[in-house]
């Protein structure tokens, strides 16, 4: 049983990871300009300081200096609301991922994560379902047919794959016989790490992840050339921002939630000493972020009709049989 | 302390309870109104948390707030939320007779709660440790509530199933 964590080292620990989180978020949107431009032979962005490792202070400044218009006929209260709805809650899931065993310095005790729930694995889907809101209600109340039209595609996307995002972990689930993160990984670390006996269960999760972020191949709710930009057309400067700091969040936290559930987590060789499982998680995610990136500038875009099908037909009956399967072997075993 | 602020953690959650259901039926503008629900929903789900059942706010959460009023969000955007319901209101003989009927209904319901309960609605529940646990609820589901259990998935099969059979109708009907 874990310790007793004193409140001021949660509270301190919330802002440190709080923050990591954010500059994540900022120096991810570097890498992929930077490794996108060299996949399409270019160079990428490399004005801002050397190597361009200060474009994303100058894109964050440029943001908050802009000048914050929006729509006359839009609904002011709603359509302040929404970026921050869709910001807080995915900047909340982070919290119950662990990233690391916990440690003990100097009598206090510093646990591996901000929050160990019980159910935290319920609670990071059961708050990105209200982070929908954000997107739905923002492009509704700006009162744009295009972003009407994206809002609409966010939602009914994410709705659909969201049932094949849940029923890919629960393989998982029923082989550690816990909602709980720190658990599942420690019980990776008894056996096997899951990615091997939940193969198809990874697959499904990645699949279902990426429609969830709505990334390429799955960017339907922001395409470009039929969308303008999506929910968020009329949105602009740090409204836009944090817009699109939830969607890489997101995209940090599920990449972070496949680690803790398919990868092992913290757990990897004792190489770097104390530090070893936040590095070995840290090393892990950032495989899976890039991953994500190549896919982007790899695959071309889905017709809607192609995802709503693969969605529908093709992920959420190999995500069900996934689950029976196991079931049945966890119980047989 | 603690105990106070549980308090106010019940009030402001109780409140916003009473609030938003109020406003679920009194506001005209039917996208308003879903969001007003979503805040209900919400509410519950902080007053189950007082309750020690995390896993039921948290599937309350997930399942209400998020994916079920999401659909209700869908329709309205997509009919157009902006019009105002044209059964909004009606007349007040109407109104007057429905908040009757409601009072009429809670009356009741206090009533039958208090006779069958009495006494033992007096002092606090007790409750185990691993009350509201997910293990607990589904060791329930799968011995106490067994047959409410196999009924609602079957309930849920069919729907589910006639979700797929009007979806293909229509589809057909379009490609002809």
């Amino acid at each position: 049983m874990t310790p007793e964590t004193e409140w001021w080292v949660s509270l301190i620990q919330a802002l440190v990871v709080i923050n990591l989180v954010m500059v994540t978020f900022a120096y991810l949107t570097l890498a992929e300009r930077k490794v996108m431009g060299r996949m399409q032979l270019r160079y990428g962005p490399n004005r801002a300081g050397p190597y361009g490792l200060l474009q994303p202070i100058a894109d964050v400044l440029k943001l908050l200096y802009k000048e914050s218009f929006y729509p006359a006929a839009a609904i002011d209260w709603l359509y302040l609301m929404a970026p921050f709805v869709a910001a807080f809650t995915a900047l909340v899931t982070f919290s119950v991922i662990p990233f690391g065993p916990g440690w003990e310095v100097s009598g206090v005790y510093i646990p591996g994560q901000v929050a160990d729930l019980p159910i935290g694995l319920i609670l990071i889907f059961a708050i990105g379902s209200i982070g929908i809101y954000g997107f739905i209600v923002g492009g509704w109340a700006s009162d744009s047919k295009y972003a009407l039209l994206g809002s609409m595609r966010t939602c009914a996307q994410l709705v659909s794959y969201e049932v094949s995002l849940a029923l890919s972990v629960l393989g998982v689930v029923i082989m550690a016989k816990s909602l709980d993160l720190t658990t599942i990984v420690a019980a990776q670390q008894d056996t096997i790490w899951y990615v091997v006996p939940q193969f198809v269960g990874l697959l499904v999760f990645l699949f279902a992840g990426t429609a969830e972020t709505a990334r390429a191949p799955f960017d339907l709710p922001e395409a470009e050339q039929e969308l303008v930009a999506g929910y968020h057309t009329e949105y602009g400067g740090m409204r836009f921002g944090l817009f699109t700091m939830s969607e890489y969040i997101n995209l940090i936290t599920l990449s972070g939630l496949c680690v803790t559930l398919f990868l092992g987590g913290w757990l990897g060789p004792d190489w770097f000493g104390p530090l070893s499982g936040p590095i070995w998680f840290v090393l892990k995610l950032a495989l899976l972020l890039y991953l994500f990136i190549w896919m982007r500038t790899t695959l071309p875009r889905l017709r809607y009709d192609q995802l709503m099908r693969f969605g529908w037909k093709v992920l959420l009956p190999v995500a069900t049989l996934n689950a029976i399967a196991t079931a049945i072997v966890v119980v047989a075993v | 302390m603690g105990n106070f602020l549980v308090w106010v953690v019940w009030f402001l959650a109780a409140a916003g309870c009473l609030g938003s259901g109020v406003a679920v039926v009194s506001l005209s503008n039917p996208f308003y109104s879903a969001l007003a629900l979503i805040g209900n929903l919400a509410s519950l789900a902080v007053l189950y948390l007082l309750l020690a059942a995390e896993f039921l706010a948290a599937a309350q959460v997930l399942v209400y707030a998020g994916a079920v009023m999401v659909m209700f969000l869908f329709v309205i955007a997509y009919l157009g939320g902006r019009a105002d319901a044209p059964w909004a209101g009606g007349p007040p003989l109407l109104r007057t007779a429905a908040v009757l009927a409601a009072g009429a209904l809670l009356v009741e319901v206090v009533v039958v709660l208090g006779l069958a309960w009495g006494d033992d609605l007096m002092g606090p529940a007790e409750v185990s440790d691993s009350f509201g646990s997910p293990a607990e609820i589904g060791e329930l589901f799968l011995t106490d509530h067994l047959l409410a259990f196999e009924i609602t998935s079957i309930v849920l099969l069919v729907a589910a199933i006639g979700g797929v059979v009007l979806g293909t109708a229509r589809e057909t009907e379009d490609t002809e």
